[in-house]
């Protein structure tokens, strides 16, 4: 065994060269004067759009234009599209559409502009500029909102299939919804129609949820799900379950609480199990953790779900995942994982932690080969997040331009979007 | 934040009531803290589109039903609002009165909320049994 992972860190070293590159932020280096963030050396941010209203997940266009999905409406549309048509970084163009709706997901696919509402995918003809016109065409619809992440980020094969999120409506499938000495249902109903991805075909239309396959399962929430054109895979960032200290104060401390679960990032092939509600990661412990509604104590593992790739800090929450096709970028991003964390709420009372937007360098096989980076960071605005009330911006969704331009989303303060490019040719 | 601290002691020594009001606040915080604050966070600020903020509430600084109300019960239970926040807040019915006393009274007499002290009985008035 000793052998093995010598072997493995040989190669880990052999192989590392090709990814020296990416640095990630220097932790010296001030933010920017202008955007307030702070990004790797040779690379530049600009404030793409302010005032876009509740942005969620985008899709850019080979013509150049930002499509973002907002979960407010803004004068009675749900989607903004955006262009920047002088070449200056800044939005210069905007056209609202998806009237009446709200949603989160955005996407492009087969000439297709894909918008996932809380129940249902639509979609309308990619227009070679602009907004889409008319009707939207319902791909599916009737998927149950149950309000708690309830919110439909999605992504594409590239083979006519649509891999939709089903978060599920629930903390820990506790019997009475979080309360303090509720024990979890074993088998836990909630994973029948919710807490998995669905994929759908996309060759039909007014499709339901049960026209769908439960794809893969166990996951509370993957706001963050995107396949990885190069090694023909789903992968997904889940959102870790809230609140270990409110409801087993004699297993966890504030601290134990603000640190755990871990945030899990996931490669996942069909019929997939990542073990929500059952186990949860503490990258101290080997194996799951059997999750304390379950009986556990806090060390005792269970062999149900697969374990992540990473396992990020507690709470940060992950609400975007694109692979980088990174044309526009140095060497060692090509395949690469942009990962957009919202920033936590569930570590008071220590200070609150992510707020920013990861890189995970990856080979062109989909595995993870080196250490994950800070991306971008500094959009709280403040040094130390006690409430997130207070961070003036949160990363959100993340895309890829044509050109390589890296942008992304916040929802806070009005809405905004970034725009990243690498400089340093 | 000390001399106020010196002064909130001065009082306590002068005046039973003031003991009173202190060992109040104290416990409610507490409670606060135990129950709500993971959620609402310690500040009342919330989460932004999750928990709503208690800061400047209107239900907090209306009628004593309110906030008794929306622990007893839940937000499921409550009249829709034009709020829209994606996390359900549970019932807290399995509190006693009294606890739920102290935790109305501390929302609402913190966060620039004024509404005003709530007793055991008020919240006993509310339960369904009543």
């Amino acid at each position: 065994m000793k052998k093995i992972l010598a072997t493995a860190t040989l190669i880990a070293a052999l192989a590392a060269p090709a990814y020296a590159q990416v640095t990630g932020v220097d932790a010296a280096a001030p933010f920017d004067a202008e955007t307030g963030i702070r990004v790797p050396a040779g690379f530049k941010s600009t404030v793409f759009a302010d005032e876009v209203g509740r942005a969620r997940h985008m899709a850019v266009s080979k013509s150049g234009w930002v499509y973002v999905a907002l979960r407010r409406a803004v004068d009675g549309f749900g989607a903004v599209a955006l262009k920047d048509t002088d070449g200056d970084g800044k939005a210069d163009v905007r056209e609202l559409f998806a009237e009446g709706v709200t949603g989160t997901g955005m996407g492009i696919d087969g000439g297709k502009l894909y918008y996932g509402t809380n129940t249902s995918i639509l979609r309308w003809d990619l227009p070679a500029e602009g907004a889409p016109a008319g009707e939207a065409e319902v791909v599916v619809s009737g998927m149950e909102d149950r309000s708690q992440h309830s919110d439909k980020p999605f992504t594409f094969d590239g083979s006519g299939h649509i891999y939709v999120n089903v978060g599920a409506p629930s903390n820990a499938c506790m019997e009475k919804m979080r309360t303090k000495g509720s024990p979890g249902m074993d088998p836990c109903p909630i994973l029948e129609d919710f807490g998995g991805v669905w994929r759908f075909d996309l060759s039909k239309t007014g499709q339901n949820q049960a026209d769908g396959v439960r794809y893969a399962t166990g996951i509370r929430n993957a706001m963050a799900l995107d396949w990885n054109m190069a090694a023909g895979s789903l992968y997904l960032a889940q959102h870790g379950r809230d609140q270990l200290q409110s409801f087993f104060p004699d297993l966890y401390d504030a601290e134990a609480s603000a640190e755990l679960p871990a945030e899990e990032f996931h490669r996942v092939t069909e019929g997939a199990n990542m073990g929500w509600p059952y186990g949860y990661v503490d990258p101290s412990v080997e194996g799951r953790v059997l999750m304390p509604e379950y009986g556990g104590d806090g060390k005792q593992t269970t062999d149900r779900g697969q374990m992540p790739l990473i396992a990020f800090p507690g709470h940060w929450a992950p609400n975007d995942l694109i692979f980088v096709k990174g044309d526009g970028l140095p060497m060692g991003y090509k395949n690469g994982a942009l990962i957009a964390f919202h920033g936590s709420w569930n570590r008071a009372p220590m200070p609150q932690a992510g707020y920013r937007v990861v890189f995970v360098p990856m080979d062109e096989a989909g595995n993870v080969a080196g250490d994950w980076v800070t991306f971008a960071d500094g959009f709280p605005g403040i040094e130390v997040v006690k409430s997130p009330r207070d961070a003036k911006h949160r990363p959100t969704g993340l895309a890829e331009g044509p050109d390589g331009a890296i942008y992304i989303s916040s929802l806070m303060s009005g809405g905004r979007i970034y725009r990243v490019t690498y400089e340093g040719k | 934040m000390k001399a106020s601290n010196i002064g909130l002691i001065a009082a306590v020594l002068v005046s039973g009531a003031a003991f009173g009001a202190d060992a109040r606040e104290a416990k409610g915080k507490a409670l606060y803290e135990e129950h709500c604050a993971a959620c609402h966070q310690f500040d009342g600020g919330g989460v932004p589109m999750m928990q709503p903020e208690l800061i400047d509430k209107p239900r907090a600084n209306g009628p004593i039903g309110g906030v008794i109300d929306m622990i007893l019960f839940g937000s499921a239970a409550m009249k829709p609002t034009d709020e829209d926040y994606s996390n359900e807040m549970p019932a807290f019915g399995h509190l006693s009165d009294k606890e739920i006393a102290l935790i109305a009274t501390y929302v609402r007499t913190h966060f620039n909320n004024n509404g005003g002290y709530v007793t055991s009985d008020d919240v006993r008035d509310r339960r369904p049994s009543n």
